[in-house]
């Protein structure tokens, strides 16, 4: 932001100026910055197209567009060759919001959304509180919490299905420990499959929490929690009312990137139950819906049905999280300052 | 300004990554007849004596024809069929390419992507393939589509396994068959089945509705695509009283089908299962499971046993055909080269890279090996052969009996629930 281009004219054009550009450059601006920009040159205006054009290009080529056609495409019966030709208006979303499987994969979305927060949410927060104590071992730990993480999902996931099959290691090990009688399906009894799926998602997902969480902590000025040392507070006392308010803004991103995630959930489900299996063991997602009853089926035109409604339900979530959760967080960079 | 020249330099990179950008894809499509003529081919053998047979096929028909030259394009067989669609309907077909038929045939016909090729068979053809197999890739009584292997499906067994479990004959009968799974299963060797790919589950609803419906059944389905016939429900209650006896292996649910000595191919390649029920593409996954990736030595095959009570012959069988397609803008030379594909000495060089049927008659007779003759046999002597179902009532239809089945086989659903989902999936497409 220290942009050595500016001449001595304003500092505080420049600020606006680049305010406009991280929130997407390009866009008509409200009539009261209009004023205020008019010490803009041509250079500049030149400047912002060249910089940001290539990402404005990119946004609506590759976002825009793609949700414009799932749009078109979603009116239509279509098997995916040629132009789609069969109109049939709303039929799709009709057939989609009356299907049982598709009510079940969104209940299992929202197990997935309040679980996600309700199980990773305290479990990161005291793993970050451990390790933001001089611990022996501190990176090593720190590493090894963040490794889940990095994995990709394809690995983890074939790894996870091999391990807990019913005769895989998981089982193998109960039996060698003499606790065969613990032994489950962990994977296809439909009333254990989604804890399964929590459990991995814990152990996969829990590290960018605490991450996230750690670099919160060390933001939080150490001079607070020693006032509060000096007036005789303890250890809990300082976290209870100084890291953790504190803290509040970073563990809202988390919660908004987790509910998205959740929202979104594809990859793990489709690699460890197939193509089919999810919705028999319970934890079918929209997402693995949207490929079964679309591309698996051949239905690209109710599959583009069912991407547009997975992208209404996330939005809406998104805007509403967004107007009423991070508000005091986003005050003004989102919001306009409204 | 100073800035200007930086400006300038910004807004060349910018316009050179965006022009780098626009100039890469674009392919020629080479649709000229006569003169020299460039087609590209599609298939899905990417590694071994599979895409040798191709490379070789290819350079003889350059050999025999100067003029045309084909260039091979082998794809990754899960790859294919979505790149295959990008590539119609963005009218960058490749000439000639692996046709996997029924519904998704059927759908290029109508988008109007594949080249009529009914006048371009010839009688030679015609003789060698039979009318049957021709069957197979015709749409509305035109010819879209040369097949070139027969793929029929049954169970595949562990010879050693069955003789280890007392078992002297394949079993014939559904009760001979009930009483041979309790054998191989006291012995620990269960049926094998990867219902996680959900298909493999599927084709045992398939097999008991082929013994059940009768042809015409069958046949009536496919265009009226209403399952409120009762041999579907037979065919339910008969799949639901055999999965009652649990013969399949433990953990069946969560089985792939071909990936992995754990994969039920895997679990057969390896002798942890006795038998399952496949296609005839299975002998050549099996050997790629085997400790030493070398076929299975003791393989054997057995046509799906007679069920008592059903309308359709216990001698029918079922299974499709592979072939290939030419691409509407394709030039005349395509026809001719199906035509060759299907000829006695290529279909035999077919057969030794696959280790499959070839679907030419005079070029079945140098099979050597024990199951596919067992194959041959089943295939020469049923009454009628009648396609994979997803094939015959569509890959929409297919989807919604994987699923139902599945739950089926799981507990969660019940043989209303395959009837009921099938005629729910018209909705969808």
């Amino acid at each position: 932001m220290s942009g050595d281009f500016g001449g001595k004219s304003s500092a505080v054009t420049e600020e606006t100026t680049g305010v406009l550009v991280r929130n997407g450059g390009g866009v008509p601006t409200p009539p009261p910055a209009r004023s205020r920009r008019r010490g803009i040159g041509w250079a500049q205006r030149l400047e912002i197209a060249a910089l940001s054009g290539p990402a404005i290009l990119m946004f609506l080529g590759f976002v825009i567009f793609p949700i414009l056609m799932a749009g078109y495409y979603g009116f239509y019966k279509w098997k995916g060759y040629g132009v789609p030709t069969n109109f049939v208006g709303l039929d799709n979303y009709k057939t989609i919001l009356q299907d049982s499987a598709f009510r079940a994969a969104l209940w299992h979305n929202g197990v997935i959304v309040v679980s996600s927060l309700v199980i990773q949410g305290p479990i990161a927060l005291g793993l970050a509180l451990l390790l933001n104590q001089k611990v022996r071992g501190q990176s090593a730990i720190r590493v090894l919490i963040f490794v889940p993480y990095v994995i990709s999902e394809v690995i983890v996931g074939t790894a996870w299905s091999l391990l807990l099959q019913t005769s895989g290691a998981v089982n193998g090990v109960l039996d060698a420990m003499g606790l065969g009688s613990l032994k489950q399906d962990w994977l296809s009894n439909p009333k254990l499959a989604i804890w399964t799926l929590m459990f991995i998602l814990t152990w996969k997902y829990v590290g960018f929490a605490v991450i996230l969480f750690l670099a919160g902590m060390q933001n939080i000025p150490h001079e607070l929690a020693e006032a509060a040392a000096v007036d005789g507070a303890s250890y809990w006392q300082t976290q209870r009312r100084i890291t953790l308010p504190l803290l509040a803004p970073t563990i809202r991103i988390w919660a908004f990137l987790s509910i998205i995630g959740a929202l979104q959930l594809f990859d793990l489900v489709y690699i460890i139950w197939g193509q089919y299996v999810a919705s028999t063991a319970g934890t079918s997602t929209m997402a693995t819906y949207m490929v079964t009853e679309g591309r698996n089926a051949g239905n690209y035109g109710y599959g583009n049905a069912v991407a547009v409604v997975l992208f209404v339900i996330s939005l809406f979530i998104a805007l509403l999280y967004q107007r009423f959760v991070l508000r005091r967080d986003t005050e003004g960079a989102l919001t306009e300052g409204t | 300004m100073a800035s200007n020249r930086t400006l300038a330099m910004a807004v060349v990179v910018a316009m050179s990554a965006l022009g780098v950008a626009a100039c890469s894809g674009g392919d020629d499509g080479g649709s000229n007849s006569g003169g020299n003529v460039t087609m590209q081919l599609w298939e899905n053998a990417t590694t071994g004596p599979g895409k040798a047979f191709w490379e070789k096929t290819v350079a003889d028909y350059h050999t025999a024809h100067p003029n045309v030259t084909i260039k091979l394009q082998a794809i990754q067989n899960e790859d294919l069929d979505g790149k295959l669609q990008t590539a119609l309907n963005s009218g960058s077909a490749p000439d000639i390419f692996l046709q996997r038929g029924g519904g998704k045939m059927a759908a290029m016909v109508e988008a109007g992507q594949l080249k009529d090729i009914t006048d371009a068979i010839t009688d030679a053809t015609k003789q060698a393939v039979g009318d049957a197999a021709l069957k197979n890739g015709q749409v509305d009584g035109k010819a879209y589509e040369i097949p070139a292997s027969v793929l029929p499906g049954g169970i595949w067994y562990s010879k050693d396994l069955f003789t280890k479990a007392g078992i002297t004959t394949p079993p014939a009968t559904f009760d001979e068959f009930t009483a041979a799974v309790s054998k191989l299963k006291a012995k620990g060797t269960p049926i094998a089945l990867g219902a996680k790919d959900a298909w493999p589950a599927a084709h045992w609803y398939y097999f008991f509705a082929l013994r059940a419906c009768s042809k015409a059944t069958l046949d009536a389905t496919a265009k009226s695509k209403t399952f409120d016939d009762p041999c579907w429900t037979k065919a339910g209650n008969d799949l639901k009283a055999f999965a009652d006896t649990k013969p399949f292996n433990d953990g069946f649910l969560t089985t792939s089908a071909q990936q992995g000595a754990g994969s039920s191919a895997g679990l057969l390649a390896n002798h942890k299962a006795g038998m399952e029920l496949m296609g005839a593409w299975d002998p050549g996954v099996i050997a790629s499971l085997t400790k030493d990736t070398k076929p299975l030595p003791d393989l054997g095959f057995f046509p799906f046993p007679a069920v008592p009570g059903g309308q359709g012959d216990p001698a029918a069988i079922m299974g499709g055909a592979d072939g290939y397609s030419c691409s509407k803008q394709a030039p005349k030379e395509c026809a001719d080269f199906l035509n060759y594909l299907v000829s006695k000495d290529v279909q035999e060089a077919f057969y030794r890279g696959f280790n499959s049927l070839p679907v030419n008659k005079d070029a079945q007779a140098v099979i050597t090996e024990d199951y596919l003759k067992a194959v041959l046999d089943a295939y020469n002597k049923a009454p009628y052969v009648s396609q994979w179902l997803d094939t015959l009532y569509g890959q929409n239809v297919g989807n919604a009996l994987n699923v139902s089945v599945v739950n089926l086989l799981a507990g969660k659903g019940d043989v209303a629930g395959i009837i009921k989902a099938v005629n729910d999936a018209a909705k969808k497409g």
